[in-house]
């Protein structure tokens, strides 16, 4: 769970039409796909994209604003780092580009086999996948037991171990070597032993870059390092491998920070052994420049994409004179209001739903670019993550204070009344601490909310900060008791609805720093059915359990939601696009070619 | 020039030739001499009827908003963007367009004046008043103390304001410093300015004050046996009076345009308070789509910085008549 | 003199040990938030935080690490280490220095070469027409924040968005070495909106400096010699109204090296100020400490500088 944040406070501008807005509402348990999130026509979808692509060979150009933050598969943990991840890293289970349910074996040969008791995950892995010079030899599973095990070592310090990989027998007392919890009987079988039944979950996390192979012998030097400089000399199993001298170092070779990125094809891959196609033959990434520039460029060149979000004003132009080389991925995340469920005027539900029902979300939608870009969130499991049409599809859960997307300051003004104030507004002496982050547009979608709270009667104290600095010093830490953080968002890691609620809504999951559950919702009942649904098995079983779940976290306002963003991207004409669904459409380099 | 503007008061310590100025206090009525001279020059006359007019607008934006029939500073309005969330330009509803809540630019502007005007002058006065009592003192007492004042004041000189103002707005952002005394907004940014500004007043001070504690009038005083105290602030101050008032005009507009810095920066002012810095700042990310979103308030800025310098100008030449224009 | 200078000197590295000292303090007493809850990302267990204070040295006493950083600073330069990319400070400073050497140097040129002709010239012909539009003009530019300069100057004459395609853009810095050229085109509109402000002034102070100078005696006398007019203001005015203003282009050339923040971020320049810009948005204060000093030992050196140049130029300075 918790969630990859995009730097730049994500989506952009834009949109005229999104015809899906009534068009759903259909049938209950569509699982995977097709949540029937619609966008302009003309526009391509990583879900409509043709994946045969174009010609094979040539050099693409990737225009980013921002750097990389980590290399290493075992710190990577953000958008633009898992496109090279996927590019050069082959993790047991992966996502085609147009799903987010369904992982496919990667470096797993086949589907892996869960005990009856849903403590025993056996994975078989393929043969003769080598990694990529200076190591040239063949990948075993004891390189994937390695790969997760540093995921401990803190010099590592894998950002998503415990919550994914607590329940492995002998983790929580780890520290980077061997743990009983994990074990190869032969060459090319791991085995994984949980204390709990939580075979699903761990399953599910096996796509992300921490479950890629790791050769120790090569690795273990960098990883004794604080931190570890394992990421400056990245070895590849993916069709793609940064550039590198004899010692395969890459900083200051294939990664200049700050600067350029160079891939070139891995010499040890083997098409046989994968099913990317890997077009390219080099991608070039530049990182730097001004999103309205590089964006321009993008648009008006030839052989380039650019990765990260675009500037609000390309996504209009885009959207306008080059509609072809737009792509907008649905299912890439959402916004909503964290609100203090434990502490305050917000401890009160009926002060809560006023809010929802105050609240303007499609100004605040409009905000971030409208609806090209954005839906209005009326609950919590999002577009393309299973359990989305039972909990309520794009029209949400019945409910007053849910029917309003303009708001509705009568509606508001009653459970107010509900609340105990009599006037219809609070008439309590708290100032409200408000903290939201920087940047368009989470900074006019917390202005928003600032005056929505006047609105109500409260008085407030209104702050915004670096996202980063609004989460670890903040909103995550519940000392503080931020009592309003209106710039929070979640992303799922994997498309399971555990990974979209469990951690920010779960009681159990509040902790007094680096805290993801910044509204500490807490509701006993809450608690007790995630515990119980955390152990179902099988995507429909888990739809139908934690769309539950989300009907009764909107019952009970545990926040307010407002945004459910679609995520736009951009190409060149001759550049054949391939997004990846599960990465917020970013462009995949293993499946783009050059037209 | 927001920070290295400094210079534009040539050689800070007390090279404005004030104290030629001190002899002249002596001699004849200093104060009619200087409004004599002041009146003659149209420009300073101008900017100062230009000020007042801001001062105006200050105090009666809420009045003329709604004369001018424009919403509230903080009034939003999804229905003035585009599909697209963009801002709609000036119309004749909104002469200066909207920003990208569908606020009225020209209601914001308007408010904006206040914040501007408050911090340049209240921010300046406390500046002032730390400036003069500690170059009074180091002036007066010389010897150990003088030592001390001026080796602090060489170490506040050394360090990097805008750097530092910086560090500061962001460590003190939400709950304010120093358990509370320092509030984020205006209470920072009045606290940097006069953390930035004390000390070119104490300099200043200080030297007309050694040269004025050896003048006959002070000397006659001690003889009398006046105290300290009373030769301090009865005999010395009334002749730093004109000085530090044309010396705090010039800080005026390096104060406003530090406050705008800050607030561009994101550590002054905030939303929803107007100021125009912040609203360059928020203008920023769409300044070649919107670009009435950034001139309008950067146009107000300018104009009211330009008032100040040219009015600190004004009372400079009229104090000091040798550097005439 | 000699002792002069190493009395100057010894007090300058006093003031950096004192700015160290108080910075040091200041963010310590700040809430800046915990630095390694902040070093250790937005999602690690507490003995994970644990090991990073212990690491950092946050576990010792207030006092024991002012004393550390104390000897790290100023025995071994060693700034610490960014809390959000673990990078050295030193390391990180040393790339960014370069930017801004460039940005500063040039537009101290642009400046030179624009505000003096300017402010002879009117000094020359005063109260003329030509003066008081120079002067006026001044007067704006010295009123206008570089910033709101800098998008004006973009949205009109940058070469990817601008109305009239002139300058490269916003984020074209390339780096002296890797491209002279690209980095000389690139910093021209930069070079130009930080100079207009410093252009002004420096018109302004030549313009009263030369006044001045023209009234003293010994040009009268030049002139009753028949020197030719030209001559006069060249030869003896020009060069007796410089002093004052070289030296003070020192000290502003070393404020500006530390707030030229404003124009690095409008023209997205990797530079000091950007870093630090960039840095305060994460309360990574390590580097804003590291910056903040660097900032004042450019001061301190000018101060020291420009001290001795007075010594040497007017024999009558001996400060006591």
């Amino acid at each position: 769970m918790i969630s990859r944040l995009r730097m730049s406070a994500s989506a952009g501008l834009a949109g005229v039409l999104m015809l899906g807005l009534a068009a759903c509402g259909s049938s209950s348990t569509s699982v995977s796909g097709g949540s029937g999130i619609k966008v302009a026509s003309g526009i391509q979808t990583p879900l409509t994209q043709a994946r045969s692509g174009g010609k094979r060979g040539g050099t693409l150009t990737v225009l980013d604003h921002a750097d990389f933050e980590h290399l290493d598969p075992g710190q990577a943990y953000f958008n633009l780092d898992y496109e090279l991840t996927s590019a050069t890293q082959r993790p047991l289970y992966s996502y085609k580009p147009n799903t987010f349910a369904a992982p496919s074996p990667d470096m797993a040969s086949e589907p892996a086999q869960i005990s009856a008791d849903g403590k025993t995950i056996t994975i078989h892995i393929r043969h003769g996948v080598r990694f990529s010079p200076p190591v040239n030899r063949e990948v075993t599973s004891a390189d994937v037991a390695y790969a997760i095990e540093r995921g401990k070592n803190p010099n590592v310090n894998n950002p998503y171990f415990e919550s994914y990989f607590s329940s492995l027998a002998g983790a929580g007392k780890a520290t980077g070597g061997p743990f009983p919890g994990i074990t190869t009987p032969d060459k090319y079988t791991i085995v994984l032993h949980l204390t709990e039944p939580r075979a699903q979950i761990v399953l599910d996390a096996l796509v992300l870059p921490l479950s890629a192979p790791v050769p120790k012998e090569f690795a273990s030097k960098f990883d004794a390092k604080k931190p570890t400089e394992y990421g400056n000399y990245l070895v590849a199993t993916g069709p793609y491998m940064l550039k590198s001298d004899g010692a395969g170092k890459v900083l200051g070779v294939g990664y200049q920070q700050g600067k350029s990125a160079t891939l070139v094809r891995n010499p040890n891959w083997n098409a046989s052994t994968d099913s990317r196609p890997a077009y390219l033959d080099q991608i070039n990434v530049q990182i730097g420049g001004d999103t309205t520039v590089i964006g321009r460029q993008v648009l008006e060149g030839s052989g380039m994409v650019q990765n990260d979000t675009p500037a609000q004003s390309i996504v209009k132009l885009a959207y306008e004179k080059f509609r072809t080389q737009l792509e907008i991925s649905p299912g890439a995340g959402d916004h909503y209001i964290a609100v203090d469920n434990k502490q305050g005027p917000f401890s009160n539900v009926n002060v809560r739903k006023a809010l929802w029902a105050a609240l303007d979300r499609e100004a605040m939608d409009k905000a971030r670019g409208g609806e090209l870009v954005t839906n209005v969130m009326t609950h919590f499991i999002y577009p393309e993550i299973p359990g989305f049409e039972a909990a309520g599809g794009l029209k949400g859960p019945q409910a007053d204070y849910n029917a309003y997307p303009q708001g509705n300051p009568t509606l508001a003004a009653k459970y107010m009344k509900l609340a105990g104030y009599a006037s219809g507004k609070y008439t309590g002496s708290k100032t409200l601490q408000v903290v939201g982050s920087t940047g368009s547009p989470s900074a006019e979608d917390a202005e928003i909310v600032n005056q929505t709270l006047k609105n109500l009667g409260f008085k407030t104290r209104f702050n915004l900060v670096d996202s980063s600095v609004m989460y670890s010093k903040y909103c995550g830490v519940p000392a503080e008791a931020i009592d309003v953080c209106p710039s929070v968002g979640w992303g799922a890691d994997f498309g399971d609805p555990q990974a979209v609620l469990d951690v920010p809504f779960n009681g159990k999951n509040i902790i007094p720093s680096g805290n993801n559950n910044w509204g500490l919702v807490n509701d006993p009942e809450i608690n007790k059915a995630m515990d119980a649904a955390e152990s179902v098995l099988g995507t429909q079983a888990r739809a139908t359990a934690w769309a539950a779940i989300d009907r009764k976290l909107v019952a009970q306002a545990a926040a307010i939601p407002f945004d459910w963003d679609k995520q736009p991207n951009i190409e060149a004409s001759n550049v054949a696009g391939v997004g990846d669904l599960w990465d917020t459409g970013e462009w995949d380099y293993s499946y783009t070619s050059l037209k | 020039m927001s920070v290295g503007a400094g210079e534009i008061l040539p050689g800070a310590p007390g090279g404005l030739g004030f104290l030629d100025m001190g002899g002249e206090i002596a001699a004849r009525s200093p104060l009619q001499l200087f409004w004599r001279r002041f009146r003659r020059d149209r420009v300073a006359l101008a900017s100062l009827a230009f000020i007042v007019f801001l001062v105006l607008v200050a105090l009666a934006a809420p009045l003329i908003v709604a004369l001018l029939g424009l919403p509230g500073p903080s009034v939003q309005n999804p229905n003035l963007t585009d599909q697209f969330g963009s801002p709609l330009g000036p119309s004749l509803a909104h002469p200066f367009g909207v920003d990208q809540l569908g606020q009225d630019v020209a209601s914001r502007v308007i408010y904006g004046t206040r914040v501007s005007l408050e911090v340049g002058l209240l921010g300046t006065a406390v500046a002032t008043l730390i400036g003069v009592v500690v170059g009074v003192l180091a002036g007066f007492y010389r010897g150990w103390v003088d030592m001390l004042l001026s080796r602090l004041i060489d170490v506040v000189l050394s360090i990097p304001i805008l750097l530092l103002g910086l560090g500061i707005g962001a460590a003190c952002a939400v709950r304010g410093c120093v358990g509370g005394t320092i509030q984020p907004g205006l209470g920072v940014i009045i606290f940097l300015i006069a953390l930035a500004n004390w000390t070119y007043v104490a300099r200043i001070v200080r030297g007309l004050v050694l040269s004025l504690r050896e003048r006959e009038f002070v000397q006659a005083a001690r003889a009398l046996g006046a105290s300290d105290a009373r030769i301090m602030f009865g005999e010395i101050l009334p002749n730093l009076v004109a000085p530090v008032i044309v010396y705090a005009t010039l800080l005026i507009p390096l104060n406003i345009l530090l406050e705008a810095a800050l607030s561009y920066l994101g550590v002054g002012i905030r939303p929803p308070t107007a100021s125009w810095g912040q609203m360059i700042a928020a203008a920023t990310p769409i300044f070649n789509t919107a670009w009435w979103y950034m001139t309008f308030p950067g146009i107000a800025l300018l104009l009211t910085v330009l008032a100040f310098n040219l009015l600190g100008d004004g009372l400079q030449d009229a104090l000091n008549p040798r550097t005439a224009r | 003199m000699t002792r002069y200078i190493i009395r100057r000197i010894l007090w300058g590295v006093l003031l950096l040990i004192a700015v160290t000292a108080l910075t040091f303090v200041l963010f310590r007493i700040l809430p800046t938030g915990d630095p390694a809850r902040l070093r250790a990302g937005r999602v690690a267990s507490p003995q994970v935080v644990a090991a990073i204070r212990h690491d950092l040295g946050l576990d010792k006493s207030l006092f024991a690490q002012f004393w550390i950083y104390m000897k790290e600073v100023f025995l071994h330069f060693n700034l610490g280490f960014s809390y959000y990319s673990s990078a050295p400070v030193r390391g990180l400073i040393a790339n960014r220095l370069p930017a801004t050497l460039s940005l500063v140097l040039g537009a101290s040129i642009v400046w030179l070469a624009v505000g003096l002709p300017v402010g002879i010239v009117s000094a020359l012909r005063r109260r003329t027409l030509s003066d008081r539009v120079s002067m006026g003009t001044a007067l704006v530019f010295v009123s206008a924040p570089e910033y709101w300069l800098g998008l004006i100057a973009l949205y009109l004459f940058a070469a990817d968005i601008g109305k009239v395609k002139v300058f490269p853009g916003a984020g074209s810095y390339v780096g002296l070495t890797s491209s002279p050229w690209k980095w000389f085109s690139s910093l021209l509109l930069p070079w130009l909106v930080l100079a207009a402000g410093s252009a002004a002034i420096y018109a302004r102070l030549m313009r009263g400096s030369l006044s001045e100078t023209m009234e003293e005696d010994y040009i009268r006398t030049a002139r009753a010699k028949g020197l030719s007019e030209r001559r006069v203001v060249m030869r003896h005015g020009v060069r007796a109204a410089i002093n004052p203003i070289v030296t003070i282009l020192a000290l502003d050339i070393a404020t500006l090296l530390g707030s030229a923040v404003l124009v690095e971020t409008v023209f997205d320049i990797p530079g000091i100020g950007r870093l630090n810009y960039d840095a305060i948005t994460h309360s990574d204060f390590p580097i804003v400490q590291g910056t903040v000093l660097l900032g004042a030992l450019f001061i301190v050196v000018a101060n020291i500088l420009v001290d001795i140049a007075y010594a040497y130029l007017d024999p009558r300075v001996r400060y006591s």
